[in-house]
């Protein structure tokens, strides 16, 4: 019990935190600008949600591991999901990454306009 | 749809924050999101150690069982070192070293950003124990047999090798990418011996991560093997051997000590010059300080497993004592770069001072821990918990603190209050020395590590008194930089780009700096270009001799492109 | 301040691009971030063999091998399975090679061929795991054997992929002399991957 107790209110503080943090830094605002965009013949991915994405089919993928019942490899319904988004993220990456090398290196001809 | 914007957007508009900050792939919003998440960690794990002083302020158990108490000094360990402490000095190298390098990003930025999202999400299934039943109780060296299949049967204790998995690989990633930025995309002109101290730094800490963090994932995943899949890596009964583990564990662990200590120590060379106004004595000695260190490394790991009795002692002792002599030349150029400068005590030199003298004492009890006649009698105690806290927390996080308040103004374009700042640091500074001070007194007398309670009769009450008090006072010093840190966010003072007359790149660009960092680059033939910029090329003597060596285009005529 | 445009200046544009794109001297940057992961990947195994030698030793080696009543370790088939895939490194290479001379066919027809040999390498290792008799719970000797090899398989299955996304790319015409980067990167892989499975198969089925 203690230690569920101690989860939860850990839990409670940091999101409480990082709620005030991510409050105080965003409501400085700003003025609105351009995307940014990198010097030229310079291969830079621009923003993108793989990252968040991957992390999270990593974790669900590992923690089927670690909540594996008695007989069982993994436990499937967070490995497998897991699993499957992890497929599909590298899938993403691998298509994203080379859709931007090409861009990078036909591009660099023009001003980068051509897309 | 691609996700490059390898074109600007039409017009100008202003996107969500929140989506903003989950896809950026920009190095410097990567840093800071690294910094506030390691920062959390720290608050988290700082208040477990507060439980555990609690607990221990007394004889008796006051306020938490046994197992509380292990599952606190295990959680507090692991948090400090893999989710606070390198992810700090991370977000740190993150943010600074393409700007020191005059680079527009890290090599990398997409697996930039995989590495930091790997850092939260692997520290919430580490936490995630305490909602399953019990978080890991093992110590944060995690030896075998006791997190075996036999006695630890937490699932607390897989979710902590699932998520140091996950953070392990953030770092190695994070590695990869700081080397091929570092050897790839320095501006024209930067030499490797005209780079930052804090760029060599974070270059031998990525080879450490680099080389020493896959063998932790390997002991990882035979510990896992045997937890779950009835191996018998560790199981001496079915032919396995616990001090496999130690010797698996301590191969890394040994590096990951010097992972934690370098960048720090590249943050206080970079600082003692600025506010010295002088330049850092013996700029080669320590390039090759450092490198000896990062190599040397990974010869001590058995200096952890002396009393195993399985452990060649006067081979680990001898390179033990040795790799103090990198470690003693960088102070000894610390202390000259100090000599006859003109010292400015601001908070971000305080922390460096308070670094370096209290990493001086860290450093000192770890010479005498070399020797195995001294170790055998204090392994295990409190004196090797004092030495720990004195390298990490009066080294390491002495130097995150000297970092936040150094770059802060860089990061934000406003400068943090410096009264507030001085309150923090002297709180600070007395709360920790009342806190560890006395355990080296207390390992001395015999008190054991790891224990939640302790006879009354043991004469070691009024120490762990004391040191409760000092803990306290470490935490009410966090107040004051709390307030401080949100209060400038607020309505700060504005920096403008070199508040404190810096001598490196990342002083040349706005506070913050723009997307790709520079418009334009000051000539590089030196390791402090922005000197030479603002002072002009004065005397003959401070031009460095390989000045020739340079012929590279100049770099006005680039304009924007570094 | 808000963010300046750059400043284009035509000339050294594309000689300052190359610079970036290609770093300071020779290669390229993605070539150095593989080569490094690379590293990583070899202190890996590194582990892995400590644990592997560490338990043999403790055993004894007169004692190590598959516990009672399991079968003999299958030197003939590791042995076909060990020039599988060291002709595969070759193949590979040919790739390589013929891709730098521009030669986009030869580039195909050769990633093709080690695509198939690593895919037979890993069959092959599918069916002596089993025809073995011994599992990973069988003692320490299983434990290391089956780490050691799975974690190995493992790594060319991802090559496999690696190979599948070359090929993949190559039949859509997507490389050429110039811009082959992908091709080297997991030819490098490639390459770890059999130098491993070399020391994986002397210290196993020779050294014993």
């Amino acid at each position: 019990m203690p230690d569920t107790v101690i989860g939860f209110v850990l839990l409670g503080i940091v999101m409480l935190v990082v709620l005030g943090i991510v409050f105080a830094i965003a409501s400085r605002g700003g003025p609105a600008t351009a995307a940014a965009k990198p010097p030229r013949g310079v291969h830079m991915p621009g923003p993108s949600f793989l990252p968040v994405v991957m992390s999270v089919a990593a974790a669900l993928l590992g923690a089927g591991l670690a909540f594996r019942g008695q007989d069982q490899l993994a436990n499937p319904f967070l490995a497998i999901p897991g699993l499957l988004v992890l497929v599909a993220g590298v899938v993403a990456w691998v298509r994203a990454a080379n859709h931007e090398w090409r861009d990078t290196e036909h591009g660099s001809h023009d001003d980068g306009a051509a897309h | 749809m691609a996700t490059t914007t390898l074109e600007p957007r039409a017009g100008t508009y202003r996107r969500s924050w929140v989506i903003e900050w989950l896809t950026t792939v920009d190095h410097k919003k990567i840093g800071i999101l690294y910094i506030v998440n390691s920062f959390l960690f720290f608050f988290a794990a700082g208040i477990l150690a507060l439980v555990i002083r609690t607990e221990l302020a007394v004889p008796g158990l006051q306020i938490v069982d046994q197992a509380t108490y292990n599952q606190a000094f295990t959680m507090h360990g692991t948090i400090m070192l893999f989710l606070f402490i390198i992810p700090a000095l991370s977000g740190f190298g993150n943010y600074i070293v393409p700007l020191m390098l005059g680079a527009p990003d890290m090599a990398f930025p997409r697996i930039n950003a995989l590495s930091f999202w790997l850092l939260p999400l692997g520290g919430l299934l580490i936490f995630s124990g305490y909602l399953f039943g019990g978080a890991a109780a093992e110590g944060w060296t995690g030896y075998a047999p006791l997190t075996g299949q036999e006695y630890g049967t937490t699932p607390g204790t897989d979710l902590w090798i699932i998520g140091l998995t996950l953070v392990g690989t953030a770092s190695i990633l994070g590695a990869v990418n700081f080397i091929a930025t570092i050897f790839k995309m320095r501006a024209p002109g930067m030499t490797l011996f005209r780079m930052p101290i804090f760029v060599w730094t974070v270059l031998v800490t990525a080879v450490l991560i680099l080389l020493a963090t896959p063998v932790l994932a390997a002991g990882l995943i035979a510990l896992f093997i045997d937890r779950n899949y009835g191996g018998s890596f560790f199981d001496p009964t079915v032919g396995g051997n616990p001090i496999l583990w130690q010797h698996i564990f301590w191969f890394f662990g040994h590096p990951e000590v010097y992972i934690v200590i370098l960048p720090a120590m590249g943050v206080v060379s970079e600082i003692l010059p600025v506010f010295s106004r002088k330049p850092l004595f013996g700029y080669k000695a320590f390039v090759f300080a450092t490198i000896a260190i990062g190599l040397l490394s990974f010869s001590v790991w058995a200096h952890h497993m002396f009393t195993t009795g399985e452990v060649f002692l006067p081979f680990f002792a001898f390179m033990t004592a040795l790799i103090a002599v990198p470690t003693g030349v960088k102070m000894f150029n610390w202390l000259a770069t100090l000599w006859r400068g003109k010292l400015m005590l601001a908070t971000p030199m305080l922390f460096a001072l308070g670094f370096v003298s209290m990493f001086l004492i860290g450093g000192l009890s770890g010479v005498m821990l070399s020797s195995p006649p001294i170790d055998f009698h204090v392994q295990d105690t409190y004196f090797v918990v004092a030495h720990l806290h004195y390298v990490f927390f009066g080294g390491s996080v002495f130097g995150v603190f000297a970092a936040t308040y150094y770059w802060f103004p860089k990061m934000t374009g406003r400068k943090l209050n410096e009264p507030l700042g001085k309150v923090h640091f002297w709180i600070h500074f007395i709360g920790f020395n009342l806190a560890f001070f006395p355990m080296h007194q207390l390992g001395l007398d015999g008190m054991p590590r790891r224990i939640s309670d302790y006879s009354p009769d043991a004469g070691w009450t009024l120490l762990n008194f004391v040191s409760t008090i000092g803990a306290f006072m470490v935490a009410v010093s966090i107040i004051p930089f709390l307030i401080n840190v949100i209060a400038t966010f607020i309505n700060g003072e504005p920096a403008g780009d070199d508040p404190w007359e810096g001598n490196t790149l990342e002083w040349a660009t706005t506070s913050p700096p723009p997307p790709y960092n520079f418009d334009r680059l000051p000539p590089i033939h030196s390791e402090r270009p922005l000197f030479f910029l603002t002072h002009g090329h004065g005397h003959a003597a401070e031009r460095p001799a390989d000045l020739e060596e340079t012929e590279e285009e100049d770099v006005e005529h680039r304009g924007g492109l570094v | 301040m808000t963010s300046r445009t750059m400043q284009a200046h035509p000339a050294g544009e594309h000689e300052a691009a190359a610079v970036m794109q290609h770093g300071q001297s020779g290669m390229p940057t993605a070539l150095v971030g593989m080569l490094l992961f690379i590293a990583s990947e070899v202190m890996f195994f590194a582990g892995l063999f400590a644990t592997y030698f560490n338990a043999r030793a403790s055993v004894g080696a007169g004692q190590w091998g598959p516990p009672e009543g399991a079968h003999e370790l299958d030197l003939p088939l590791a042995a076909v399975l060990t020039a599988i895939l060291v002709a595969s490194s070759f193949t590979m290479q040919f790739g390589v090679w013929a891709i730098r001379r521009g030669d986009t066919g030869k580039l195909k027809l050769w990633t093709g061929i080690t695509l198939a040999l690593g895919a037979l390498f890993l069959a092959g290792q599918l069916y002596d795991y089993s025809e073995l008799g011994f599992g990973i719970s069988d003692g320490v000797f299983g434990t290391t054997f089956y780490t050691l090899t799975g974690f190995h398989g493992a790594h060319v299955f991802g090559g496999t992929v690696g190979l599948t996304i070359v090929l993949a790319r190559a039949m859509r015409g997507q490389f050429s002399a110039r811009n082959h980067v992908a091709v080297e990167a997991v030819s490098m892989y490639w390459h770890f991957v059999d130098v491993v499975w070399i020391g994986v198969f002397s210290t196993i089925y020779l050294l014993r």
